[in-house]
């Protein structure tokens, strides 16, 4: 406009000096200048985050309807993954974690690996101007102080003390007895919004949104998870009810609950042919000495009406056979044995609240817990399968299906199974006078339902003749009735195998044997061949 | 600190320097590679047995240099000092043979390989909600609406957050928390080999149609990919499209380029 | 020495409470609001609460407990509804330094009061006398919330930073507890009690206006000028719906 040459080049000047503050600001300290600056950790945010937190950062992105627990609402500044005391902001560090690290168990990725540095760190600064709380810059969170874990955690003295205090300040009260989420509180969880909550399965530590560590369940004990029913117990330690040592003891109890290590997923179900008498009882001790293997399920969401949030995370499967039948347990953790009226209301929120392809929600009902496992109707020669969601009207598979309440509530309601022929996600008939038969329990918090038939079939053209030595598709699919599934809401797997093993037959072993010694033996002259001509050289020069 | 030295010159002791590198790098280096995956055992055996020949090649050149090259084998097999390594490797090398040997008869059974072509051929024409529609030289309409761009992108994305994102992710690289669930994984659109070298009409097939619509080369009996022609409208799909190209950064392949809409 | 201490602060406490929010000093000089809280219409059924998972809570009651959402009295007026100032104090007000502790008790898995108020500051002495696991979650926008826990008989203090109506405290072991605190930065209000009469006492002259707020009903004010130690009424009425 009215800017003269000399002008100018002033600016020119001043943008350069003004570029050189801005790197030597930015190189130290790091942190200032984005959080003064927020355009960049906006255009970010946007980019990247509204999906679910939506642009006013309120957790309603037009993803969050197909989530449970649904996306982190900035608005109100309270934060579940945090190191300080209950209440308290969370401090920058925690907030970077979550970011980078992301949130287990919940649609949250890391982002460590897909956002530069710099815009995770633009975007955090961002997204605490989505709260007047973090404004305040006088209120400084600090972390708390945690200590040291005490050592010999997986003693069965440390376990001890941490499973009283897990009675006595009532963890049970919500996660239940073995600590699968089905206390008897859990039906009535809400979170601050009054989105439904459930109670952590402490068996699955790998989907511990805050870690699954001992030292990350201390923390959540000691800082709670704000904005859902889990308290602080901080308070406990300065009224002297526990010392700091025996909520890590605590901790430790928690953490023996879950595996070592979280569930390896293999193709191949193994099942060992044993001598002994088959076991149909879920209860059985053999199950304790079969290995058992692990199979996600996620939600089934490929044909209407499509569902976001399944209960099941996935079920065990363990599997033997004597050469004639088969006993197939699966085992899976559901945090009420529904039907159960206890949780209608909490069915009601949850159908309420997640995304569904139906116009109005369905009444909730109390629906039955089911299981299916699936088949196709002979093992395929080739590579070519039935579609895995329950076949298609022109390919059927063959399935078992398991019903808590089959025709209604009876005595003998646990020990029902139906095989029949799924044509696709809503068809199945049932095929008549079939040789299956199941026994069902449930306890604390999990079912487990074993499936007993014979290999053979005198119905091969709708029934899968099981053959031993093959590795047969199977395919697993588990509804949760409280959950609100029922139908296509349900949990779903993909195709994964079964073979039935056969013990290793004498013959094997004679071909390894023979190459064994043929190995040993070309070794030997090989050696004696080296050493005779030496030997002969030397007698010849001694004479 | 001399014996290191000699060891290094040594042509024996190069030589075996040289398969362990390669083993190395072949089963350790090559999948840390940015767009590597780890390579299968039998490429790795065929690999090194590349590698064995150019090194006995090697060694073998010039008779100094193969004579040394025995020495350390000969030693083993006469020095009497030798003698607890002589019968450790005799021990061992008959008790891998018979346990590789046993690896190879007492077969367990295994999940059956996957063949699928990850990008088949499309159909030229296909009938979207009972509407043919021909695919061959298909452009995406919504171009040509410039000013309207930034309103479907921001349709598209709404979409995509509201369908895609369980099994596709956040970051659209087919990480979505449903991903482990599924086999094949969802397809990842950060990948040079997904959205990057196809047509927005072959994209818009395999949005439309969906595992199901899948010929029988794709195995869409695995696919978890829903035929979303019975859930989105065609303008839906479109908008879809161009949000995963803008937020990937990516461009089309065009018809202009290749008269194609795959490899 | 420190637990007669806390003993006597709970005594205060209840006391405080126990003449439903009369914060400021009896003999203070000052106006007086006092009114009373009436009900028409059809008087809900409130549901009942199960408390059978806590035997404990169970014994207290001599008589099936229900839901204390709606509170309507024998003489058709309704409890539990707050009333206080909500504007027009004096520019140069100054509220009372140290107000005495406000115990809440929980007793019989209830929340004892139900509604109440607070000052900002004023310590909030939270109570287990039934022995058994409760946790206290506070929800408000306005202040920072908290969820403690208590697994056996004890008192927690707590304090809120900035005014709110209200804040909402819930205890999610027993889903049916909740209570209701209204935070002020003045100790002007009051609680309708079991005759739904509300008294707020000590104010300076001057024209104000008077909130009450119901659970359900939601809120209604009035306005009301007071001078010298003079009494007001101010009535509401709250229609069933």
């Amino acid at each position: 406009m009215g800017m003269t040459k000399a002008d100018r080049r002033m600016d020119g000047w001043a943008d350069g000096a003004a570029l050189l503050a801005l790197l030597l600001l930015s190189a130290y300290p790091p942190i200032r200048l984005s959080a003064q600056d927020t355009t960049a950790g906006r255009a970010v945010y946007e980019k990247w985050c509204a999906g679910c937190h939506g642009e006013t950062g309120a957790g309603d992105g037009p993803a969050a309807g197909t989530m449970l627990p649904r996306p982190r609402d900035f608005t109100g500044a309270i934060y579940q993954i945090r190191t300080t005391a209950s209440g308290q902001l969370p401090t920058d560090d925690d907030l970077r974690l979550a970011i980078d690290r992301g949130l287990p168990g919940t649609a949250m990725p890391g982002w460590k690996d897909q956002l530069s540095e710099r815009d995770r760190r633009d975007v955090l600064a961002y997204l605490k101007t989505f709260s007047a709380f973090f404004a305040d810059t006088t209120q400084r969170p600090e972390p708390l102080v945690f200590g040291k874990e005490p050592g010999g955690g997986t003693s069965v003295d440390a376990l001890r003390i941490g499973r009283q205090f897990y009675d006595s300040i009532g963890c049970r009260k919500c996660h239940g007895d073995r600590g699968r989420g089905d206390g008897p509180s859990a039906p009535t969880l809400k979170d601050d919004a009054g989105f439904p909550v459930f109670a952590a399965n402490l068996t699955e530590n790998w989907r511990f949104n805050g870690g699954s560590e001992v030292a990350d369940i201390y923390r959540r004990l000691r800082s709670g998870l704000d904005g859902t029913p889990m308290p602080s117990f901080s308070d406990l330690i300065d009224q002297q009810f526990l010392t700091e040592a025996e909520l890590w003891r605590l901790a430790q109890y928690v953490r023996s609950l879950s595996p070592a290590r979280p569930p390896e997923v293999r193709d191949v179900i193994h099942a060992r042919q044993v001598a002994a008498r088959l076991p149909t009882s879920p209860d059985d001790s053999v199950w304790g000495r079969v290995e058992r293997y692990w199979v996600p399920l996620v939600g089934q969401v490929m044909r209407k009406s499509r569902w976001f949030t399944p209960a099941a995370s996935g079920v065990w499967v363990q599997a033997v056979h004597d050469g004639q039948q088969l006993a197939l347990r699966v085992s899976w953790d559901d945090r009420s044995q529904s039907p159960d009226s206890a949780w209608l209301e909490f069915t009601d929120r949850v159908l309420e609240t997640v995304a569904r392809d139906d116009s109005t929600p369905p009444a909730p009902t109390p629906w039955p817990d089911q299981l299916a496992v699936q088949f196709p109707l002979a093992i395929p020669e080739g590579f070519e399968r039935p579609f895995f969601l329950m076949g298609a009207a022109t390919r059927p598979v063959y399935q078992w299906r398991w019903t808590s309440t089959p025709g209604g509530v009876r005595e003998d309601s646990l020990s029902a199974a139906v095989a029949g022929l799924a044509r696709g996600i809503d068809r199945f008939d049932p095929l008549p006078g079939t040789p299956l038969s199941a026994q069902a329990v449930y306890d604390q918090g999990e079912w487990r339902v074993v499936f007993s038939r014979s290999l053979a079939t005198a119905d091969t053209a709708n029934q899968l003749h099981l053959r031993t030595g093959r590795a047969i598709p199977v395919a697993f699919f588990a509804w949760d009735g409280s959950n609100g599934e029922t139908g296509t809401r349900m949990a779903v797997s993909t195709w994964y195998f079964l073979a039935l093993d056969t013990p290793v037959r004498a013959q094997v072993f004679v071909s390894p044997i023979l190459a064994a010694a043929l190995a040993l033996g070309l070794g030997l002259t090989l050696v004696r061949r080296a050493q005779r001509p030496r030997s002969q050289i030397r007698r010849r020069s001694d004479a | 600190m001399n014996g290191i030295r000699a060891a290094i010159r040594h042509p024996f002791w190069q030589a075996l320097a040289i398969l362990v590198i390669a083993f190395v790098a072949i089963e350790f280096g090559i999948p840390v590679l940015p767009d590597s995956a780890d390579v299968p055992a039998s490429v790795v055996l065929q690999y090194m047995v590349t590698v064995l020949v150019g090194v006995l090649i090697y060694v073998s050149d010039n008779e100094q240099r193969w004579t040394q090259f025995r020495e350390p084998i000969r030693a083993v097999l006469v020095e009497p000092r030798l003698t607890p390594v002589r019968w450790s490797l005799l021990a061992a090398v008959p008790a891998l043979v018979g346990w590789v040997a046993y690896g190879q008869v007492a077969t367990r059974v295994e999940a059956p390989p996957i063949l699928r072509s990850i990008h088949p051929a499309p159909p030229a024409e296909i009938t979207f909600r009972s509407r043919p529609m021909t695919l061959t030289g298909l452009e995406n309409p919504l171009r040509a609406v410039r000013d309207s761009l930034p309103d479907f992108v921001g349709e598209g994305k709404r979409i995509y957050y509201q369908n895609c994102l369980p099994c596709h992710g956040d970051h659209l690289d087919g990480q979505g928390h449903f991903a482990p669930g599924f086999n094949p994984l969802p397809a990842n659109f950060q990948d040079d080999g997904t959205i990057a070298q196809l047509t927005e009409s072959f994209v818009f097939w395999r949005i439309a149609k969906g595992g199901p619509g899948l010929p029988r080369e794709g195995a869409p009996w695995n696919s978890a990919m829903p035929a979303w022609e019975d859930f989105l409208t065609e303008r839906e799909i479109w908008a879809v499209i161009l949000f995963l190209y803008e937020q990937t950064g990516r461009r089309p392949r065009t018809w202009e380029k290749t008269g194609d809409g795959h490899d | 020495m420190r637990k007669l201490g806390m003993a006597a602060a709970a005594l205060a406490g209840l006391v405080a409470v126990g003449v439903a929010g009369r914060a400021g000093d009896a003999a203070q000089v000052g106006g007086t609001i006092t009114g009373k809280v009436k009900f028409t219409g059809t008087k809900p059924v409130m549901r009942r609460i199960d408390m059978s998972e806590e035997a404990a809570c169970k014994a207290k009651h001599p008589t099936a407990p229900t839901a204390e959402t709606v509170v309507v009295n024998a003489n058709g007026t309704l409890a539990n509804v707050f009333v206080y100032v909500k504007a027009g104090l004096p520019a140069g007000y100054r509220a009372p330094a140290a107000p005495p502790p406000v115990v809440l008790d929980q007793d019989g898995c209830r929340y004892h009061p139900h509604v109440f108020g607070l000052m900002v500051g004023q310590t909030l002495q939270i109570k287990n006398s039934d022995g058994i696991l409760h946790n206290i979650k506070a929800k408000g926008t306005k202040n920072r919330p908290f969820n403690i826990s208590q697994p056996t008989n004890m008192t927690t203090p707590r304090t809120f930073s900035a005014p709110e109506v209200m804040v909402t405290l819930e205890c999610n072991v027993h889903g049916w507890m909740n209570a209701y605190v209204g935070v002020l930065p003045h100790p002007f209000s009051a609680v309708s009690g079991a005759d739904g009469s509300f008294t707020i006492r000590g104010l300076p002259p001057g024209t104000y206006t008077i909130e009450a707020w119901h659970e359900r009903y939601g809120a209604q004010t009035a306005t009301v000028t007071v001078a010298g130690t003079e009494t007001k009424t101010a009535d509401f009425t709250f229609a069933a719906k």
